[in-house]
């Protein structure tokens, strides 16, 4: 008793208040509420829950990225055009250009490279094989440490029109195509390509590469992907005075390069061979006295349903034919005739259409992080889509 | 990407909008100083080749004195980097002659010609890469009026050259600009 | 600039010959051609890269000693492709020849541009094939194993 007394009685006091407000709080939180009262505590996450892919829409877009600036993190980013969602992304390696989308859908192909110690060391290149559902590497088949690094394009790899063979351009500097069996997940081997690039396939068991004089290199596949014809056409392309760039676009059985000036080559696929069908120019004097001219990084887009060509454009000189543009006009590809001007809201380096028969219209610039999405029928923009990537550069749709 | 902008030394946006074109690693947008306003003798081309000793080209091509920044190698309008694609080794530890500590220099790699209003010459100049280390970051800097696409690789500025060459199969870290004879 | 009043319509099958000389001179003397056509890839002395660019030292001479060999020379797409005339083509060989040759040849044939015309619209397709018949009929054993491409898979 006596230590008690010796408790200051104001002291005393305050713990008793102390405890009561406690003793209370806890028999609030015992009880369930009732008008506003505090509700059941949340219960526990379970641990390791990894999310996977819904069934896939149309209007994903696959955002590849080199990520120049730290170039051994490159990406392959998805975005839901429709929600602007970021549903996942995939980590790929060194000088990364794109994915390739196995055509039954279950597995997404990525050929990639990687040294032994980031950024150097020994060189190992490999397509890796991804699960397109779960987004995890399900494999991966070792390759010639050859693929080529370069500002990325889609015909650094493809695969053939039935998704039997994928074609991977090398470049050491000597120029050759490494082809795997995309079924059994094994190399075939390498099919030399000298003075010729890039890989342009024209069906189950050809494809094509340009060549430096401006010819095109057609070679035939037998069914265990080895090269039974190479054949260079007769001169195709103006190397000298007006190349057409290396971003051609398929729409059925024809390839479709636009020129720095812009004229359109369409290359079409026949049963005698690849054959040049009508030039025509997507500027028209009129807007060639206003120096309009194609631009971009994936300048060409096409939709096979409206037969419609997409070109993003600028204007600018000679020379500027790398240059983004603020417009994108697109063309009725029976009639040869452009039908419309869509303004685009950001400067456009690169340009994709999805697939199906109310397309979006997707746009990125190497320079910034942002995607844009647009109606490609009307041409009225959708959205945008912030982070999409550190330097994206071309696009892929399923 | 004000971030990356913010990183590297001066750079704007508006420089980058100046410059003619953008090549393997010119699309950033990051640039020291832009437009290429010197006489530039281009890589011989058919019928838009100049012979060298012609009529000087200075008075068609640039519209500011050719002295500005020419004969700074730090600079983008370094008379040199006429047909330079990328960082410039002289803001990263090297010079436009060597390459900093530890990279290796590819022996294959893409040649130009530039004009140097110091002395009057064309020049030959060869863009080697150093190679072996992340991107150096610094000094990016893009010119080059005759780029051709990948299926001319000679002229082509958007190969990553490090690649081509065995000893230095390894990451691009930034590039050079040596003169390897007179143009004539 | 296209003219887009006429209707093109340009078949493309094998077989169209092409305009000879369709390349302007780039008027620049064979070496500084050398520099700007050849050299980012062959190197300065023609050593080239092991395993990737055959050094074309060893075999210039020999090859301009055969009409396959010379025929290779003009036809490789790097020489076929370059952005030079016929007779500029002709004349970098012949300085090629003389200059990065190890050992010196005594005397060889020069080219001309009219034989370069004759034979360049032809690029070689399987570069790495004709390379080595070359090499073998030429009986060049230390050469194919000194200056080989690696061969593909």
């Amino acid at each position: 008793m006596k230590a008690i007394a010796s408790i200051p009685v104001g002291t005393f006091r305050r713990v008793l208040t102390a405890l009561s407000a406690a003793a209370a709080a806890s028999v609030l939180a015992l009880h369930s509420p009732a008008h506003g009262a505090t509700p059941a505590p949340l219960p526990a996450d379970p641990a390791g829950t990894v999310v996977t892919l819904p069934a896939a829409s149309p209007h994903w877009v696959w955002v590849n990225d080199f990520v120049f600036p730290h170039m051994t993190d490159g990406q392959a980013r998805l975005i839901d055009g429709d929600s602007g969602r970021f549903l996942g992304m995939l980590s790929t390696g060194f000088g990364f250009t794109r994915i390739v989308l196995g055509k039954d859908g279950s597995v997404i192909f990525s050929p990639e490279t990687y040294f032994s110690r980031g950024t150097r060391g020994t060189r190992t290149d490999v397509v890796s094989l991804y699960d397109p559902v779960k987004l995890s590497a399900v494999g991966e088949i070792v390759i010639p440490p050859k693929r080529a690094s370069n500002m990325p394009m889609m015909a650094d790899s493809e695969l053939t029109d039935d998704g039997r063979f994928l074609l991977i351009y090398n470049f050491t500097p000597a120029q050759s195509v490494t082809v795997v069996d995309a079924h059994s997940r094994t190399l075939v081997g390498e099919i030399e390509t000298a003075g010729c690039a890039l890989d342009f396939p024209t069906g189950p068991r050809s494809f094509f590469s340009i060549c430096g004089d401006g010819t095109l290199l057609n070679v035939h596949l037998d069914d265990t992907g080895h090269a039974t014809t190479r054949e260079r056409t007769a001169r195709v392309f103006d190397v000298l005075s007006d190349p057409a760039t290396e971003k051609g676009v398929r729409l059925g059985n024809t390839w479709y390069f636009v020129t720095y000036s812009g004229v359109l080559y369409p290359v079409e696929i026949t049963q005698k061979g690849l054959i040049l069908g009508k030039r025509w120019s997507l500027i028209n004097p009129a807007d060639q006295a206003e120096k309009w001219r194609p631009g971009g990084l994936q300048q060409l887009a096409v939709h096979t349903g409206l037969n419609r060509l997409y070109s993003i454009m600028h204007r600018g000189g000679p020379e500027t034919h790398k240059d983004p543009g603020k417009e994108v006009w697109v063309y009725d590809l029976a009639r040869h005739s452009r039908i419309q001007r869509i303004a685009m809201k950001n400067d456009s380096g690169a340009i994709q259409v999805s697939r199906d028969a109310k397309p979006l219209l997707f746009s990125i610039f190497i320079e910034s992080t942002t995607l844009d999405v647009y109606d490609a029928t009307s041409g009225a923009y959708l959205r945008s889509v912030e982070n999409v990537g550190t330097t994206p550069t071309i696009m892929v749709v399923p | 990407m004000k971030w990356l902008d913010s990183l590297t030394e001066n750079s704007t946006r508006a420089i980058a909008k100046r410059t003619s074109r953008r090549g393997f690693l010119g699309s950033l947008g990051i640039f020291l100083v832009g437009a290429s306003r010197l006489p530039l003798l281009p890589v011989a081309r058919g019928q838009a080749a100049e012979k060298p000793g012609a009529a000087p080209k200075a008075a068609a091509h640039s519209d500011k004195s050719p002295a500005d920044n020419s004969q700074d190698p730090t600079s983008c309008e370094y008379w040199r980097h006429c047909a330079i694609d990328g960082y410039l080794c002289g803001c990263c530890g090297g010079s436009q002659n060597s390459c900093p500590p530890g990279t290796e220099q590819s022996a294959v790699t893409w040649v130009g010609t530039c004009h140097n209003p110091a002395d009057g010459r064309d020049y030959v100049v060869s863009y080697n890469d150093c190679c072996g280390k992340s991107t150096c970051g610094r000094c990016l800097c893009n010119r080059n009026e005759r780029d051709t696409p990948l299926y001319v690789p000679f002229e082509s500025n958007d190969y990553n050259w490090c690649s081509g060459s065995s000893k230095a199969n390894i990451p691009y870290h930034c590039s050079t600009a040596r003169i390897v004879g007179v143009a004539k | 600039m296209p003219n887009l009043s006429r209707r093109w319509h340009w078949v493309g099958l094998l077989g169209v010959v092409l305009a000879a000389g369709w390349r302007a001179a780039s008027g620049f003397e064979p070496q500084t051609n050398y520099m700007l056509q050849c050299m980012g890839c062959h190197t300065p002395d023609g050593s080239g890269e092991p395993g990737r660019v055959p050094s074309i030292k060893e075999t210039l001479a020999p090859f301009a000693s055969s009409p396959d060999g010379r025929r290779f020379l003009i036809q490789v797409p790097g020489a076929s492709q370059s952005t030079l005339s016929d007779a500029e083509l002709a004349g970098l060989l012949n300085w090629m020849i003389q200059n990065l040759s190890v050992p010196k040849p005594a005397h060889f044939m020069p080219f001309t541009g009219a034989e370069v015309t004759g034979l360049r619209r032809t690029p070689v397709v399987d570069v790495q094939g004709t390379r080595r018949r070359l090499l073998q009929s030429l009986h060049l054993g230390r050469a194919i194993s000194r200056a080989s491409l690696s061969s593909p898979n």
